[in-house]
């Protein structure tokens, strides 16, 4: 009985030691600063691995030594968006869409002169490519060919995704901008037609273009739309992978914001410095050498001999940017005629 | 022929039934448990030890198992005090709305945890309904240790009652009556005699609640805010590293978790017998 | 001055208690005194309110009126454990995860008594119930008889001011129960604590009781000793609950009781008037049914009867008889085998009958009559 009781209190002291609140890891020591930065899906290995021990060297070089913590959390540029929405503590968010942004502005989380910042707010690029399994074994050379009987395709859930979002862009406008070259006008019944081809083969559709990455890995499917960025991260992993890369695709272009509801007037400086130091020279190279693309300088994007040549690049302008783009292909052409069939 | 058949069943010697009911409690085991946990520890070593280990004292999946342990603990501490008191009110008061009670004390049970995130994110969020009201003083739940230990209060909340309250409903009365007239006050009546009879109840029911809330992603991805370091508790972790592609990390903190609640239902299992044994 | 003494002396008073449980009246303005040393047995049906005595007295239910002193000590308002009360349940109520030791020192550990002294006397009580193999068990480990040791004796351990027995018997087998019944009254015998049984058994209170007091429908119907109640029942009611009992109706008239052919000389009783309805009472075994030769015992003759049914149970005989009047119902006897033997009976053999003990009681048939009566 004794013996019982004696275990039962080693049980409840063992339990109360470590029913006290872990302290964050390489954390402690005060006069540190604390940046936390919300991206979409892809941003997590270039700005964990460069951009933050980067920025933290500059910092403390130029601040007498004070420290800088990020705390960082990715997930689909739309879930981030509504996870900002509902009020995480968010001093920076990192988005795959400018859509994303508006509806931030549109909250009130973001100030309106938000398209004043450096090169209107986008940190970097990355054309969009498809991934098939190693040699290519159903012969696919563009995106139309996705939509052959039987190929089965991973597509991130426009919902979700930012990423998905960009593809049925490049899918859409790749199809539009071929046809604008050969004929001199945007075949918008063709552009329609492909993608409904290529959405009836689209097994599963994960949260983020990640999420649809690593089910691609784990052997789903025949095919994956999504960012050159993955491709590369895919092949550097020696994945047994092949990249298609079509005639005509777009380039995704990334936005950054400040948060400013929560960022108080004490932290603004160490946030500013920070976002600002996303459009530097070195910034920008780091990006390149973790297959992003620079916007601030093309030269830059010499140094990465992986990136593909795009015969027929294009961007989100094609389509009169983002506020035209969402109302017109994601909603009228891409929700309410391919996925409602 | 039916004598035949009659001959089978009443058998002295080998019972067929015994040995075949068995197979085939395992063979339906198999593909739906016990080959889908196995595949876990298969693939978590097949990459040899050392990355394993490297996968699990990673600083953030360290921090998530620390974290997941923690938020359950309060957790538990809270529904099991919480149960025990709800069920000694429950049992020993008749009044109008018990039962009322008791089913919404039940009802977390049947709601999607999911949902159970997003109604907290409702009311205590910076948004909602109350956390709007205390956002302007600083006062942040949600996206805080505090919104992972609400999440799995909730979630968890009829664990515990539901194993208390039976052992209230067949404990006999006179024992409390005994008691009093021996000269027990209440409180000593409660904690020498209800309380000991309750241990094993008290015991799984904390495990129950524990394994659950360590376990548990719904609610807490929607109210932590998933911050790796910070908010991301080991479901969480599993989630996103799964989601970045690195499935050897995911799989190494899966592990954990298996082994943890293999641990608390062996632990169930046994300390019960043990603890009302006499 | 006489009142304070006997106040004094009871060791348990109930003054005047009353309950209602809604509507219905559980307790009726119940009255009695328990004195020291003695063992008082509450009889009666269940639903009899026994029970909400025992509990009223123990302080687990509050009387709408009346009061409860023990010792001299009003307690109708303290909260049962600061009664000092012993109450012995029905299933023994032993704490299951203490062992015999632990349930025996538990009313002395609530007292803050030193441990040196819940020792001894935790001991001295494991010797007086013969616990000694038992006392580091469990009770579940133990038998019924052990249990209710165990109970008793954890009971008695803190000096009760009473002890309360609420059928104590109740879940045993008719076997153990006779056993446990001659242990208890050696034990009660030997400590002298008083006490009060409830029970519905009255073969157990006739043999347990120091008096018994018969209860029913919440009010008390008598209360004596066991050869009082059984041998001059006051009323019907505890004529026919302690026991066989017939009964034949009639009136009385100048100190006799008619009723047709019968004829019976009674003493006379200022409660009952010439005229009034009334009830012969006489138990099977005061009939007599031979003529009265060499018999010193006081026997009258009543009137002819035919055997319709002899049975053999055991020890004595049992032998329905009707009498004289086809429409009158039959009596029952009983015949002691020193009886069967020397004057053996059949059916159709006409037998004289006459009593050597009988009552005359009122017949109240009307409900108000008996509201009225005076006990």
């Amino acid at each position: 009985m004794k013996f019982k009781i004696g275990l039962i209190a080693v049980f409840f002291s063992a339990m109360v030691l470590i029913g006290c609140l872990p302290s964050a890891p390489g954390g402690g020591g005060g006069g540190e600063r604390k940046i936390t930065v919300y991206g979409f899906s892809i941003m997590k290995e270039s700005l964990q691995k460069e951009i933050f021990p980067a920025f933290a060297a500059k910092w403390r070089a130029e601040h007498n030594g004070e420290e800088v913590k990020f705390e960082s959390s990715f997930a689909g540029s739309e879930t981030v968006t509504n996870q900002i929405l509902q009020g995480v503590p968010a001093d920076v968010g990192i988005f795959s869409i400018e859509r994303d942004v508006d509806r931030l502005i549109q909250a009130g989380h973001v100030p309106n002169d938000w398209y004043v910042t450096p090169q209107k707010g986008i940190v970097n690029k990355t054309p969009f490519v498809i991934i098939v399994r190693k040699g290519n074994p159903q012969g696919i050379a563009d995106f139309a060919d996705l939509g052959k009987e039987g190929v089965k395709l991973i597509h991130p859930d426009p919902v979700s995704s930012g990423g998905a979002q960009w593809s049925i862009l490049a899918i859409y406008g790749s199809e539009l901008r071929k046809s604008e070259a050969e004929t001199g006008k945007r075949d918008e019944t063709r552009a329609l037609n492909t993608l409904k081809a290529i959405w009836k083969n689209v097994i599963a559709t994960p949260g983020s273009a990640r999420e649809a990455r690593t089910q691609f890995e784990l052997g789903q499917g025949d095919a994956l739309v999504t960012y050159e960025l993955e491709a590369l991260l895919m092949k550097d992993a020696n994945a047994p992978i092949d990249v298609v890369v079509p005639k005509a695709t777009i380039f995704s272009e990334h936005p950054v914001a400040i948060i400013d509801r929560n960022v108080t007037p004490d932290e603004r400086p160490v946030v500013e410095a920070f976002r600002n130091f996303l459009w530097s020279d070195e910034a920008q190279k780091a990006f390149v050498k973790n297959h992003f693309r620079s916007v601030t300088n093309e030269s830059f994007n010499d140094a990465n001999p992986q990136f593909a040549k795009i015969e027929m690049p294009f961007t989100v302008e094609y389509f009169g940017g983002w506020k035209k783009a969402y109302p017109d292909v994601i909603e009228k052409v891409f929700r309410d005629q391919v996925q409602k069939k | 022929m039916s004598a035949n058949l009659s001959n089978i069943r009443h058998t002295h010697g080998l019972d067929v039934v015994k040995p075949l009911s068995i197979t085939t409690l395992i063979l339906v085991m198999m593909p739906l448990v016990l080959l889908p946990l196995a595949s876990i520890f298969i693939f978590g070593t097949s990459s040899g030890l050392r990355s394993f280990w490297n996968a699990l004292t990673a600083p953030e999946a360290v921090f998530a198992l620390q974290l997941s342990i923690v938020t359950s603990f309060w957790a538990t501490v809270f529904n099991v005090v919480f149960g025990l008191f709800a069920a000694y009110v429950l049992t020993k008061y008749n009044f109008w709305g018990r039962n009322a009670l008791i089913v919404t004390i039940s009802l977390p049970t049947a709601i999607p945890t999911a949902v159970a995130g997003f109604a907290l994110l409702l009311l205590w969020g910076p948004y909602g309904i109350l956390g709007r009201f205390l956002d302007p003083h600083g006062i942040h739940l949600m996206f805080t240790a505090a919104a992972i230990i609400l999440a799995n209060i909730f979630v968890t909340f009829p664990l515990a009652f539901g194993v208390i309250k039976p052992v209230f409903d067949t404990m006999n009365q006179s024992l409390e009556e005994a008691s009093a007239t021996m000269g027990a006050t209440r409180w000593q009546t409660f904690w020498h005699v209800t309380l000991p009879s309750l241990r094993g109840a008290i015991l799984s029911g904390a495990l129950l609640t524990f394994a659950r809330a360590v376990g548990e992603f719904g609610s807490t991805i929607l109210v932590s805010g998933n911050l790796a370091g910070r908010t991301q508790t080991a479901p969480l972790y599993i989630f996103a590293k799964f989601n970045e592609g690195q499935v050897e990390a995911a799989n190494a903190i899966a592990i954990v978790l298996a082994l943890f609640s293999f641990l608390i239902f062996s632990v169930l299992f046994l300390a019960r017998d043990w603890l009302e044994a006499e | 001055m006489k009142d304070n003494i006997q106040t004094n002396q009871a060791a348990v008073s109930v003054e005047g208690v009353s309950k209602k449980f809604g509507a219905a009246v559980v307790l009726d303005d119940i009255n009695f005194s328990v004195l020291e040393g003695e063992t008082l047995v509450l009889l009666g049906a269940s639903g009899s309110g026994k029970t909400t005595i025992l509990r009223i007295i123990a302080g687990l239910e509050t009387p709408d009126s009346g009061r409860v002193i023990l010792h001299g000590k009003d307690v109708t308002e303290l909260p049962a454990r600061a009664r000092g009360v012993g109450v012995i349940f029905q299933n023994y109520a032993l704490f299951p995860k203490m062992t015999v030791e632990g349930n025996i020192g538990y009313g002395l550990r609530l007292r803050g008594r030193p441990k040196s002294d819940i020792a001894e006397i935790v001991n001295t009580l494991i010797e007086l119930t013969h616990l000694e193999e038992h006392r580091r068990k469990h009770p579940s480990q133990l038998s019924g008889g052990q249990q209710q040791r165990v109970a008793i004796a954890r009971a008695l351990a803190y000096n009760p001011e009473v002890l309360l027995f609420d059928e104590p018997f109740g879940a045993l087998d008719a076997q153990i129960r006779t056993r446990l019944r001659r242990e208890i009254r050696a034990l009660l015998r030997e400590i002298k604590v008083p006490s009060i049984f409830i029970t519905h058994d009255q073969e157990e209170a006739l043999e347990l009781g120091d008096r018994i007091a018969v209860l029913n429908q919440g009010r008390l119907e008598q209360i004596g000793t066991p050869y009082n109640v059984y041998n001059k029942p006051a009323t019907e009611f505890v004529a026919t609950f302690l026991g066989a009992a017939n009964l034949l109706l009639g009136i009385v008239n100048e100190n006799r009781f008619e009723a047709e052919d019968i004829f019976l000389k009674i003493e006379p009783d200022p409660k009952i008037r010439d005229g009034q309805s009334v009830k012969l009472v006489f138990r099977p075994e005061d009939v007599f049914l031979r003529r009265p030769e060499n018999l010193t015992q006081n026997y009258q003759p009543l009137v002819d009867g035919i055997v319709e049914e002899v049975n053999f149970v055991g020890a004595f005989e049992r032998v329905v008889v009707r009498l004289n009047i086809s429409t009158r119902p039959p009596i029952l006897v009983t015949r002691p085998k020193s009886e069967t033997t020397v004057f053996p009976l059949e059916p159709g053999v006409k037998v004289p009958v006459g009593l050597v003990r009988f009552r005359i009681l009122p017949n109240y048939t009307l409900a108000s009559e008996r509201a009225a009566r005076v006990i």
